[in-house]
C-alpha cells in the first residue's frame, strides 16, 4: 500500500536539514493490526507520520523513535500484543517486530 | 556511497513516480556476525543504489530484491552471511548465523482504470478505493460520470470513450476493468488498451459475448498473445450475484494477479478439525 506521505515527510525533513527516526514492521506473527513494511516516521518535535497499528505498541515504538533520535542507534523492537491489558483481551494477539532506525541528510 | 538522504529521495521518487524498486534494509543479525544495522541498498530493475557490505551477501540480496520487484513483495527474508537464502522457521532456528533483510518493492499506488461508470463500475471503483489504489472511471454519460456519483476518491473522467482512453497513460501498473453498458463499448475501449501493456486487462460479459468481441479484434490484426492475456469472463468464480460481489470477484482477480496467490480456500474444506481429533 502506498507510503507516500512518510516518504514526503522524510524528504521535507530533510530539506530542513532535520533528522527523523522511521519505524518499519519487519515481522509479524499471529494477528497484527498492520503488515510488513508499514511505516511510521517520527520527528524531533515527537510529531509522526504514517502508523504502524496504533494502541500501546505504538506509544512504546514512538518512544523508542524518539531514542533512536537521540542516541542514533538502530535496533529492533518487540511489541507483544498477546498479552491482555487491564483484564481485557487484546482484539489482535499477535507478535510485531519493528525495526526503528535514525535518519539524516 | 550514496547517502542517507541520497536513498531517502530515491524513495521518495519510486513512490511517487516510479519505476519500482526493491528497498533492502539490514535488520538484524546474529550476534557475532559483523554487519551496518540499518544499511540500505535499492535494488532497481538495471543498477542498485547504496551498498550492504558488499559480498557474496550483497550480490544474493540484490539478485533476490530484483526478483521481488514483479510480485510488488514486502518481506523480512534470512539469509546465512555468505548469501544463501534460509527459508522457513525451523531452518533460520537451525542455522548458525543470519543476517535479517527487510526487501520491500516501493512503487507509485496502483492505478484502477475502470471503463463505465454504472452499478458494476461503481462498486469496482469502490472497492479499489479501499484497497488503496488511485481509481479513474471513465464514462461518456454525464448521469454515471460526474463526482457526486461516486462516494469515494476517483478522477471521473466524462468523454468519448476513444479519445480520453487514447489520453490515459497506462503503465504495468495500470489495472484496466471493461465493465460498460454494451459490448460495442467494451470493444472499442479494448481496441484502444489491449497492447499497451496494462498489467491486468479485465472485460466483463458472458463467454460468447467476450468471444465475439475478442474475434472482432483479433480480425482486425490486433496482437493475438495482448488479447490472449485480457481476463474475460472476468473475476474470480465465487458466485458473486450483486454489483459488490461482482467487485469483490473482479478485485479478487487483480490481487492474484498482483500477488500470485492460489485462488483456493485457505482451509482444507472443513477437515482440520478432523485431523486434529484424531
Amino acid at each position: 500500500m502506498p507510503q507516500d506521505e512518510v516518504y514526503e515527510a522524510m524528504s521535507s525533513a530533510f530539506d530542513q536539514g532535520a533528522p527523523v527516526a522511521l519505524a518499519t514492521v519487519a515481522q509479524t506473527l499471529g494477528s497484527t493490526p498492520r503488515k510488513t513494511g508499514a511505516k511510521m516516521l517520527v520527528r524531533e518535535d515527537g510529531s509522526f507520520v504514517g502508523t504502524i497499528g496504533g494502541g500501546c505498541g505504538e506509544a512504546e515504538v514512538w518512544q523508542e523513535a524518539m531514542d533512536a533520535l537521540d542516541d542514533g542507534d538502530a535496533r529492533m523492537v518487540t511489541v507483544d500484543l498477546t498479552e491482555p491489558v487491564d483484564g481485557e483481551d487484546k482484539i489482535c494477539g499477535g507478535i510485531m517486530r519493528i525495526f526503528v532506525e535514525k535518519l539524516e541528510a | 556511497m550514496a547517502s542517507s538522504a541520497e536513498i531517502a529521495r530515491a524513495l521518495l521518487i519510486a513512490a511517487r513516480e516510479g519505476p519500482a524498486v526493491a528497498s533492502c534494509t539490514v535488520m538484524g543479525a546474529t550476534d557475532g556476525v559483523e554487519v551496518a544495522l540499518g544499511a540500505k541498498m535499492l535494488v532497481y530493475e538495471d543498477r542498485n543504489l547504496g551498498e550492504i557490505g558488499g559480498g557474496p551477501l550483497e550480490a544474493a540480496v540484490a539478485d533476490f530484491g530484483r526478483r521481488a520487484i514483479p510480485k510488488h513483495l514486502v518481506q523480512t527474508c534470512a539469509f546465512t552471511p555468505d548469501g544463501e537464502l534460509v527459508e522457513g522457521r525451523r531452518a533460520i532456528e537451525a542455522a548458525d548465523a543470519i543476517v535479517e533483510i527487510l526487501v520491500e518493492v516501493v512503487e507509485p499506488a496502483a492505478t484502477l482504470l475502470v471503463v463505465g461508470g454504472g452499478h458494476v463500475g461503481l462498486a469496482v471503483g469502490q472497492l479499489g478505493a479501499m484497497l488503496g489504489m488511485e481509481v479513474a472511471i471513465i464514462d461518456d454519460r454525464e448521469d454515471y460520470a460526474n463526482e457526486d456519483r461516486f462516494p469515494y476518491e476517483a478522477n471521473v473522467i466524462c468523454g468519448d470513450f476513444g479519445d480520453e482512453l487514447e489520453r490515459f497513460p497506462i503503465t504495468a501498473n495500470t489495472y484496466i476493468v471493461l465493465v460498460s453498458r454494451g459490448h460495442k463499448v467494451d470493444e472499442l475501449a479494448l481496441r484502444t488498451v489491449a497492447e499497451r501493456g496494462a498489467g491486468y486487462v479485465g472485460m466483463i460479459g458472458s463467454k460468447r459475448r467476450t468471444r465475439t468481441v475478442l474475434q472482432h479484434l483479433a480480425e482486425e490484426g490486433l496482437d493475438p498473445q495482448a488479447l490472449d492475456k485480457v481476463f474475460t469472463p472476468i473475476g474470480l468464480d465465487i458466485g458473486a450475484e450483486t454489483p459488490e460481489e461482482i467487485a469483490v470477484s473482479v478485485l479478487g482477480e487483480i490481487i492474484l494477479v498482483r500477488r500470485g496467490g492460489g485462488a483456493q480456500p485457505m482451509s482444507e474444506h472443513g477437515r482440520m478439525l478432523a485431523s486434529i481429533r484424531r
